[in-house]
């Protein structure tokens, strides 16, 4: 039995001893923050800072940079090499499109077809990252070499005449043309489309199908009014995470292009380690930088997807 | 009608496979010409079967000793990210602290920027301190961009778990260190070495932001890079189908051990 | 600062209690919790006496919970304090107090099997041989077969078992049970109410258990306490709640009530009369908690099975002292024990009446004129400037429990 009493004045509370974990709890995130994010600060940080100031420096590699404030130096980067820049968006844009339309079969596929087989199916997926993506991507001379069966099948299918005509092949040729790197990219990012796809489609209750059918949906219908709405969330960090390393990218476009196929990560690269032309590469990849971040930002807010990390 | 109603109700699964298909093709064509006897110093095009490369993994200069480098990397990078990534996504999921939003995003940024930018940066960065290139600079750069996919995979996991199983814990007196050991650490277990396995795979692969502050060092797939322009050997396919093989038999045994645990249980 | 005193002094306990130095009782002194604005426990007083099984009740976000995870140090309160007999353990941390929870959906550690999961808070406390202790306590909740199964492989009352089991282990000076039920199916619920009774009985530990379940609580506790809003409403055991409320929340929350308006007539001696409709009706001034001045407004309650039906036709054979009202039956419904009926009368448009299945009258319909008329005992008398739906289901802020509450009564 219980009484809840008048509340008789209790003897003063022993004044307490021992009050050790409260105080310290609330600098605990901190201290477990600081080490990743210092990490973070200086080498990712820092950096952009370092990079910013040397795109406005002008001087030499002998006699040393200065700042010197020279944002010149943006407008010629992008006089000079505002056809890199666009091939790095098309190509980019191109692959990320690609990716959707193959990545989104097989996604669905594991996430509501594969039964048994979907384990094994992921596993298919993840593997080749364990082969390095260099000879991977070196495989694809092999699949494209101009006397080998795809490109003899393409060609007597006349499907490199549409191609070539669109000007992304040139002649019986697919190696060396922006179609093989466009490929190449294709093939490289494919998995970052699939997994955040299978992700969000995995999430989707089966019954919401036999629901959306139940309503008089036929299974188009269905697809286009429940389920892809549903893996809305998937499309957008899947096409992010594909297109923002595409767009970057310079292995492809220069194991499996050519000169005219050069994308402003190839310009980056050369400018800063053949060239040593320091302030115009990092003018070059601020102008990517911020390129990309407008992209992102303008894309998520569009999607309406914030919570992407 | 028939043959086109079975073709429609299986049109998402042929798709699908077409896909897999295409994410596998280079894969096979590595691991056929693994087993060829190229002419030339370029291994693109078929001649006759040989496993001598197979039989002498080791035989062309420096690409072992780059594939150990590599290996090295990885596994302290993946250490070091994973161990500062788990801080914080425990941090951003359990506390409350100011500054959040901006944590938040100095995480996702590296996420959302081409490599070759990251690259770049870090080599002025190095470049105005003087630093020496080579192993160091490449481990600080990988557990740099590992860093955010460990944070994000740890955190998916640790948002899942029940925050009552610490307060039982604690309920049942067990210190903050021990509810740590012994409660939370054992059930974010799955999440965290999905991280340090993405950290592994990440870093192990890496060419571009590698190739930028590496250096004179030379890492597996800057061996392959430069082979690539001087010649590729057999052995590069002969690795890279192995590693293939690893991948998929570790997955697969883990897979069939973990069945078998869960039919034993069952019964 | 709310306080609250149990009128249910009489019994057995008191005496116990008023000698008692209160070696192990809990008492809580003006403890409460705030959330920025939001105050989850206004500032609340209150005693939980050694050995006794105690209830918590209310509606979710009533601050019940919150009461007790203060107890339990994983609520910090914002004012007050806890002490456990005669230590205050207001700022030890959980790990620190002889006190153990029984979680609500268990929180049993699935990385551990079941007698790890028992075994681990004496394994933190050093003890090293536990095999013993383990395997007895695991007997007692009749689990000893499933050591070493997992958690998962468990069903609901099982895990239910393990997660008390766990608790009770440590010996505790008080168990702590949120909403320990609340996952099982009826049937299950049940059983395991007689269970928890039958070891707390056994153990002799305080339990202190958070339900928003009134027929659990009233089931299995000695003491409820009745929160609304982060305030005690009333407190005391089951029978005096029940039969006594001094709310229309309480009415409305333990069972079901008819309340109707009515105004002060006169007084005479131990009884008031008031006048509701035409009608007379005849309070008892013990059980009424209301200002009962001439003329003033008093809500009058009583239960629906204190009520005799009778049909208009034989009102005369209806003995003289009982209060009496008339209506015309709107609906009616068959349940098996008892037939409910719903009465459209003048001074209540929806009275209900539970009447036992023994001799069924067949006038009874929808349609039918009755009489409705009980023993002047059984009627209670609340404050009149409350709302009459405090309580009930329809109520804003109270939030609908279980789907199979709303019957038992």
């Amino acid at each position: 039995m219980s009484t809840v009493t008048d509340a008789p004045p209790l003897a003063p509370a022993p004044a307490p001893k021992e009050r050790p974990p409260r105080k310290r709890r609330r600098l605990t995130p901190y201290w477990l923050l600081l080490p990743g994010i210092l990490w973070l600060l200086v080498f990712f940080a820092l950096p952009m800072v370092y990079q910013a100031s040397t795109s406005v420096q002008t001087g030499s590699l002998e006699d040393g940079y200065q700042v010197t404030w020279h944002f010149a130096t943006y407008w010629d980067a992008v006089a000079d090499y505002w056809p890199q820049f666009l091939r790095s968006i098309v190509y980019a844009g191109a692959a990320t499109v690609l990716c959707l339309v193959l990545g989104y079969p097989l996604a669905y596929l594991i996430a509501f077809r594969a039964g048994r087989w979907r384990n094994l199916i992921l596993v298919l997926v993840i593997a080749p990252f364990f082969t390095s993506f260099l000879i991977r991507t070196l495989a694809w001379k092999t699949i494209l070499a101009d006397s080998g069966p795809v490109v003899g099948a393409l060609n007597s299918l006349h499907v490199l005449d549409v191609t070539s005509w669109l000007g992304i092949t040139a002649g019986d040729r697919v190696l060396a043309t922006p179609l093989a790197v466009i490929c190449g990219l294709t093939y490289n990012f494919l998995p970052f489309m699939i997994l955040p796809l299978y992700t969000s489609l995995e999430r989707i209750d089966g019954r919401l199908h036999e629901a959306a059918g139940d309503l008089y949906a036929r299974p188009f219908t269905t697809f286009r009014k429940v389920t892809f709405p549903l893996s809305m969330p998937g499309v957008v960090s899947g096409t992010l995470l594909t297109f923002i390393p595409a767009s970057g990218d310079y292995v492809n476009a220069d194991l499996l292009g050519s000169t005219d196929t050069r994308m402003v990560g190839n310009v980056i690269q050369t400018q800063f380690l053949r060239i040593l032309d320091y302030p115009t590469a990092a003018a070059l990849s601020f102008v990517l930088m911020a390129g990309i971040l407008a992209v992102v930002t303008l894309y998520i807010r569009k999607s309406g997807t914030e919570d992407l990390v | 009608m028939a043959p086109i109603r079975w073709l429609r109700r299986r049109l998402v699964v042929i798709a699908g496979l077409l896909t897999l298909g295409y994410l596998l093709l280079p894969n096979i064509v590595v691991t056929v010409f693994s087993f060829n006897n190229p002419k030339g110093r370029f291994n693109y095009e078929w001649q006759r079967f040989s496993t001598d490369a197979w039989t002498d993994p080791c035989g062309v200069a420096d690409l072992c000793g780059s594939l150990s480098l590599s290996l090295q990397i990885a596994a302290w990078a993946t250490l070091g990210a994973t161990v500062l990534g788990t801080m914080i996504a425990f941090a951003l999921v359990r506390y409350r602290f100011r500054a959040r939003g901006a944590v938040n995003s100095l995480i996702f940024l590296p996420m959302a920027m081409p490599e070759v930018v990251m690259a770049a940066s870090l080599l002025t960065l190095f470049l105005n301190l003087g630093a020496q290139l080579g192993f160091w600079t490449i481990l600080i750069a990988h557990i740099m961009f590992c860093l955010s996919f460990v944070v994000t995979a740890v955190k998916a996991r640790v948002m899942s778990m029940d925050p009552r199983l610490e307060q039982a814990a604690q309920d049942l007196y067990a210190g903050p260190a021990q509810t740590f050991l012994r409660v939370t650490l054992p059930i974010a277990a799955p999440g965290i070495a999905a991280g340090a396995l993405l950290a592994f795979a990440l870093s192990f692969d890496d060419f571009i932001i590698t190739n930028f502050n590496a250096g004179s060092t030379v890492t597996f797939p800057m061996f392959v890079w430069g082979s690539a322009q001087r010649g590729t050997p057999v052995q590069i396919n002969v690795i890279g189908t192995a590693m293939f093989l690893v991948a998929v038999l570790f997955v697969l045994a883990g897979m069939v051990i973990s069945n078998r645990r869960n039919r034993q249980k069952a019964s | 600062m709310i306080t609250v005193t149990t009128k249910d002094s009489s019994k057995n306990s008191t005496t116990k209690n008023g000698t008692d130095t209160g070696g192990g009782d809990v008492r809580l002194s003006g403890i409460s919790k705030t959330y920025g604005s939001f105050t989850a426990v206004q500032p609340l007083d209150l005693t939980v006496p050694q050995g006794s099984f105690f209830a918590l009740l209310g509606a979710s976000g009533c601050g019940k919970t919150t009461t007790l995870r203060m107890i339990a140090g994983l609520e910090e309160p914002s004012s007050g304090t806890v002490s456990l007999g005669e230590q205050d353990v207001t700022n030890l941390p959980p790990y620190r107090r002889p006190v153990n929870t029984v979680f609500q959906s268990y929180a049993l550690f699935p990385h551990l099997d079941i007698f790890e999961n028992v075994a681990f808070g004496l394994r933190r406390r050093g003890i090293k041989s536990v095999k013993k202790q383990v395997g007895d306590m695991l007997d007692l909740v009749q689990l000893g077969e499933q050591a070493r199964k997992k958690p998962h492989q468990l069903s609901g009352g099982q895990q239910q078992r393990v997660a008390v089991a766990r608790a009770l282990i440590n010996s505790p000076k008080v168990l702590l049970l949120d909403e320990p039920l609340g996952a099982l199916d009826l049937k299950l619920r049940r059983q395991m109410q007689l269970e928890l009774k039958r070891i707390q009985t056994e153990v002799g530990i305080t339990f202190v258990h958070v339900t928003h379940d009134q027929e659990e609580a009233m089931t299995m506790a000695d003491t409820v306490a009745v929160m609304n809003a982060g305030r005690v409403e009333q407190l005391g055991s089951p029978a005096d709640l029940y039969e006594n409320p001094r709310s229309t929340f309480v009415a409305n929350f333990l069972g079901t009530s008819n309340l109707i308006e009515a105004e002060v007539d006169t007084r005479n001696g131990d009884e008031i009369v008031l006048r509701a409709g035409g009608g007379k009706l005849v309070l008892p001034v013990a059980r009424c908690s209301a200002p009962t001045t001439t003329g003033g407004k008093v809500l009058v309650g009583v239960r629906p099975e204190k009520i005799s039906l009778t049909h208009a036709d034989e009102a005369g054979e209806i003995p003289a002292g009982r209060n009496r009202i008339t209506g015309t039956i709107a609906d009616s419904s068959f349940i098996g024990v008892s037939t409910q009926y719903v009465i459209d009368s003048p001074v209540c448009p929806e009275f209900e009446v539970y009447a036992q299945n023994i001799d069924r009258d067949a006038r009874l319909v929808p349609g039918a004129e009755v009489v409705l008329h009980w023993n002047p005992a059984h009627t209670f008398g609340l404050d009149a400037a409350q709302s009459l739906l405090a309580g009930t289901v329809d109520s804003a802020g109270v939030e609908t429990v279980g789907p199979d509450e709303g019957a038992a009564a």
